[in-house]
């Protein structure tokens, strides 16, 4: 029975092995990065590390051929952290390199240290854990050293000066045991990127940019400042939102212009898409050698950016222009609620979190409320407010 | 107000409402927001896109604290309970000590995490007071006891054969397996035998009609046209190298990690697998 179950599958797979593919995948196994002279590099930072404009955001992932895809194709720097995939993803990345001889490529990972929900350190934040933390980190990958490490997810600029977390990381790089120090961020981050620019320790920042972010402007001003301080600049979350321009992932986004964009910023170094299949890796590998927008790419982004859709960036810009002080965002918020998700009973809750009863512009003629998304703030909030007169019971 | 009366009427909510349970002695404090998928990086940074492709719903966070002593409560909710196993699994270790909480749950160095229905709990704590760790314990009995759902693991699990299974590494990938785009929502479990490790993945298809449609897209990677009376194949599939395909009515099994010269291997487990 087994003989004959097994020619059955060998039937196939001789004519399967031997014929030319059609796949991207099967082509670009058959002829390795033919173009790795051609591949854009840059120097991250003072760090001196000639990094790929494009690197690999492994999170995601936990197929390694696919990561060994990618560094065929060029990419160097993989990027990870302890609590992805609950370790999963270190351990899959140590699997993977530890027959690639280690100054073939380059491994970023970050430990969060212990904040509260404004970014301060709690007494669980020792330097003690962290390193605990990170030893188990280096013990997954199986490497002596990772080229950077980050401390994970800062908002709060007081723990860019936190000595006893700093001088362990600094105790670590001293050891050997990382080569570079840095954090990544994705909340205030132009005030977190100013002031890291105004101290020695930081090598490399990790932050959030994309073509979206109401405060870009502001955010690459901090950029610069940062890179001219010699800080080492890797951008994540160029995709704004994981490469759909609407929830229900009916509008894709053009993902390389997204890209294309972000790196439009010579003071970007390197950019950590993350990616899961093969045609993502085909796609963002064509970047390594060629980030020039084309036109399509342009009009792509310009018609992006003057759609204002439903979600509130966040930006604040509105607070000081209300005559009635109304914290627009957290309307604007309730309105994406309603209108977005489908959600009023959400809607209604958050209204009645924030206090709204009615419509609070009412008998307010005179709206000056000034959005940088250009939404229609006063409509809006007389559409939504409507929900604090419907009972519950008609919501769920 | 046309819409807004169909937003009204028409939709249901999807936040759900979470009471959190008292814990003796310790104060419960519940000062953070619902997550939404448009948020969670908020809370968990990078690691957020794993959960929202697994179906991420909202989560619900309470602390718990005595003293410096704290224990932190999350709650996410999945669109199923195969998706709560995905993510739950996907942070998974084999060398854990699990525990007969939920579905399946498990302990390791102050993390409690478990999952049962559509829910995934995580429940950590930095204290290593045993008093502190009793009432983690305790807390998680009382969230199960919360919880409405499945308390057995995803069915299509027990079809995978047992014989030289690894225990506890079995995963849920929604997309993109083996990193193609097309090949999606797959239980996968890996086996080792001998010097062998090998992924064995399991697709069940909404129909016989959907799966000869995956197959065939499958196939043509191989450069390969399905033949009518052929349901098993092996084939070089680019960077993943030699798979093993075949499938019967509405499910699919692929194994990767076994050369083309163990097609008896491939055969054994696919036969029990499709009988």
């Amino acid at each position: 029975m087994t003989e004959i179950t097994r020619r059955r599958f060998l039937k196939k797979g001789i004519a399967g092995a031997g014929i030319m593919a059609v796949s991207p995948s099967i082509i670009a196994s058959a002829a390795p990065q033919a173009a790795e002279e051609k591949v854009i590099y840059r120097t991250l930072g003072k760090t001196g590390l000639k990094v790929p404009v494009i690197s690999f955001g492994v999170m995601r992932s936990d197929n390694s051929s696919l990561c060994k895809a990618a560094y065929d194709k060029g990419i160097r720097l993989f990027d990870t952290a302890n609590g992805y995939q609950g370790g999963n993803n270190e351990t899959m990345l140590g699997n993977l390199f530890k027959e690639f001889k280690r100054d073939s490529f380059m491994l970023a990972t970050k430990v969060k240290p212990n904040t509260d929900r404004d970014g301060k350190p709690t007494d669980q934040a020792t330097p003690e854990k962290f390193l605990e933390t990170f030893n188990i980190s280096l013990s997954r990958l199986q490497m002596d050293y990772v080229d950077i490490l980050y401390v994970h997810d800062l908002s709060n600029p007081e723990m860019l000066e936190y000595k006893p977390l700093i001088a362990a990381i600094k105790k670590l790089k001293k050891d050997g045991k990382i080569r570079f120090m840095g954090f990544s961020t994705h909340k205030n981050e132009p005030l977190m990127i100013n002031a890291a620019a105004d101290k020695e320790d930081w090598d490399v920042i990790l932050t959030s940019y994309n073509y979206k972010q109401a405060y870009a402007a502001e955010l690459a001003a901090a950029i610069k400042k940062a890179g001219t301080a010699g800080i080492g600049i890797v951008a994540m979350k160029t995709l704004a939102g994981g490469g759909w321009l609407d929830r229900e992932r009916t509008k894709p986004m053009n993902t390389s212009a997204a890209l294309k964009w972000v790196l439009s910023n010579p003071d970007v170094h390197t950019t950590i898409p993350g990616m899961t299949s093969f045609d993502q890796l085909e796609l963002n590998a064509k970047l390594l050698t060629d980030i020039s927008l084309n036109e399509t790419e342009k009009n792509d982004l310009l018609a992006d950016m003057a759609d204002p859709g439903l979600f509130c960036s966040g930006c604040m810009q509105c607070l000081p222009s209300c005559p009635r002080n109304l914290p627009v965002p957290d309307l604007m918020r309730a309105f994406m609620y309603a209108y977005g998700y489908s959600s009023p009973s959400m809607a209604k809750d958050l209204l009645a979190e924030i206090g709204i009863s009615g419509n609070p512009c009412s008998g307010c003629d005179n709206c000056s409320v000034n959005c940088s998304r250009s939404f229609r703030i006063k409509e809006k909030i007389a559409d939504v407010s409507r929900l604090t007169n419907v009972p519950s019971d008609f919501l769920s | 107000m046309a819409g807004l009366c169909l937003a009204l009427f028409s939709f249901s909510s999807l936040a759900q409402e979470i009471t959190f349970p008292e814990l003796q002695g310790f104060k419960k404090t519940t000062k953070y927001p619902v997550y939404l998928p448009e948020n969670l990086w908020d809370f968990i940074d990078g690691a957020a896109d794993t959960y929202l492709a697994l179906g991420f719903v909202d989560l619900h966070v309470a602390e718990y604290k005595k003293g410096k002593d704290v224990i932190k409560l999350e709650i996410y909710k999945h669109s199923d309970h195969t998706m709560a196993f995905g993510i739950y699994a996907s942070e998974r270790s084999s060398a854990y000590q699990f525990i007969n909480i939920g579905s399946q749950g498990y302990f390791m160095d102050g993390v409690l995490n478990f999952f049962k229905g559509d829910y995934y709990v995580k429940i950590r704590t930095y204290s290593e007071k045993p008093k502190t760790l009793q009432a983690q314990e305790s807390l998680a009995r009382m969230v199960e006891g919360m919880l409405t759902g499945e308390k057995e693991m995803p069915s299509s699990l027990s079809l995978f054969p047992d014989e030289n299974r690894k225990i506890n590494e079995e995963t849920f990938v929604n997309e993109s397996v083996l990193g193609h785009q097309f090949l999606n929502k797959a239980f996968r479990a890996v086996y080792q035998a001998g010097n062998e490790t090998f992924s064995i993945f399991l697709i069940k298809n909404p129909s016989a009609e959907q799966t000869l449609k995956t197959a065939t897209t499958y196939l043509a990677v191989g450069n390969i046209e399905p033949d009518q009376s052929e349901s098993r194949y092996v084939f070089t599939d680019g960077y993943n190298g030699t798979v093993f395909l075949a499938w019967k009515n509405d499910m699919m099994v692929i194994i990767s990690g076994l050369a083309k010269d163990q097609a008896d291997i491939a055969e054994k487990y696919t036969s029990e697998i499709l009988k």
